[in-house]
């Protein structure tokens, strides 16, 4: 049992390595693209091994999907595969200065980490678990114990999308290069599932590995897996529309419900334990709807236009 | 029977482990793709060989979101990559591809 167990984390381990050089030197960009997609997916293996379920479920969907649909759309609006911008070793001196530098950044991250407390904070959670309105931990830590880091971090992705959207327009043609009648089916079967699936974590996400953001990136990649299709997206940039107000629902939804605790109980994003797991429930869907937007919108690459121009 | 899983398991990943020789050697950007598919295909059987072989039912989750993300890579590379790389290939395989 115990040597099974360190054969597959060792091939796990050298696969990531070699997947990880592959995806920063090999030649032709279309290479490091596939090997860094693979990188995702042994990425998400390993934190299984690590026993966290719910960032493998993160990596799983941002890490190995939308981010290289992302990466395979943009390679393909490269006028020409060039290789411009690679990361090449400029002069053999660099090295003189690089392999210390990451030899002793490698030996101080790995004398800290050895130095971490051991049982480190979760005994805490687990003791103030029954408070937080919910059963899984990680959920109770991202919507109660640390809401502010989430705060930020919707913060950041709307940030993302808006500097995305001031960068220019978003570049048509939208529809695939290559027209095919299966994808417009294979769109249309798919979707219902994404929404299934997303809807499923989302009320996971109170008593097991799921949640707002794995949900939402699950959603955001059945938009993106519709627009591949040849759908015509509903998002658009007009000004007094809804879809601004629904990307940054999760931030404004977040803030509300922080002002009001700060005003009821004196302290900011302080929920009073009977009120704890319906405002958990209330921010963990808005949350996830506005990521699954903004994963979706940044997608598009730019600012979509205020009225999407019919299909010819 | 939880060993047999995990023999299985570490099997399934020798041979993908394999398999990514593709993804270096190519020649066409189609090989490559479906070197990386083939990883995330067996990557859902090795989750859920796991999920059971440990006792652990999140993980039959985790092989869902694998399972329905797969198919978002594919559609990508379909629908944009491959037509846009074709007139490249010349420059990105130094043998051709032309199969």
């Amino acid at each position: 049992m115990d040597w099974l167990a360190h054969t597959f984390d060792g091939l796990l381990g050298l696969a990531l390595l070699w997947l990880a050089w592959q995806a920063m030197h090999a030649p032709g960009l279309f290479r490091s693209v596939v090997s860094y997609m693979v990188f995702g997916l042994v990425m998400a293996l390993i934190w299984v091994r690590l026993e966290a379920p719910d960032i493998a479920l993160a990596e799983a969907a941002i890490g190995a999907g939308a981010t290289g649909a992302l990466l395979l759309s943009a390679l393909a609006r490269l006028k020409d595969g060039s290789d411009a911008g690679r990361l090449h070793w400029r002069h053999p001196a660099e090295l003189v200065f690089w392999l210390p530098f990451a030899a002793v950044t490698a030996l101080v991250l790995g004398l800290t980490a050895w130095q971490l407390p051991a049982p480190g904070l979760g005994v805490d959670v687990a003791r103030t678990l029954g408070q937080s309105g919910v059963d899984n931990p990680v959920t109770a830590v991202l919507l109660n114990f640390r809401s502010f880091d989430t705060l930020l971090e919707i913060g950041v992705l709307l940030v993302g999308v808006v500097a995305i959207w001031s960068l220019g327009p978003a570049p048509s043609p939208i529809v695939p290069k290559m027209p095919s009648p299966a994808l417009p089916a294979l769109g249309r079967a798919l979707f219902p599932v994404f929404v299934l699936a997303a809807t499923y974590l989302l009320w996971r996400g109170s008593h097991a590995p799921g949640g707002a953001f794995q949900a939402g990136a699950v959603m955001g990649a059945g938009g993106i897996l519709m627009v591949l299709a040849g759908a015509r997206p509903w998002l658009t940039g007009e000004e007094q529309g809804p879809w601004r107000w629904l990307l940054s629902l999760g931030l404004v939804a977040m803030l509300a419900v922080a002002v009001a605790m700060a005003a009821l109980a004196g302290t900011f994003f302080a929920y009073p334990p009977a009120l704890a797991a319906p405002l958990i429930l209330a921010l963990e869907i808005s949350a996830a709807l506005s990521i699954a937007l903004l994963m979706f919108a940044v997608y598009l690459c730019g600012r979509p236009p205020d009225h999407w121009e019919a299909e010819d | 029977m939880n060993e047999l899983f995990l023999i299985l398991a570490v099997v399934l990943l020798l041979n993908t482990t394999v398999g990514l020789v593709r993804i270096l050697s190519g020649p066409h950007p189609a090989d490559r793709m479906l070197a990386a598919e083939m990883f995330s295909t067996s990557a859902v059987v090795i989750m859920l060989l796991l999920a059971f072989a440990t006792d652990r039912p999140p993980l039959v989750d985790v092989a869902l979101v694998f399972a329905l993300l797969s198919a978002l890579a594919v559609v990508t590379f379909v629908s944009r990559a491959w037509s846009a790389l074709k007139p490249t290939t010349d420059t990105d395989d130094h043998d051709g591809g032309n199969r």
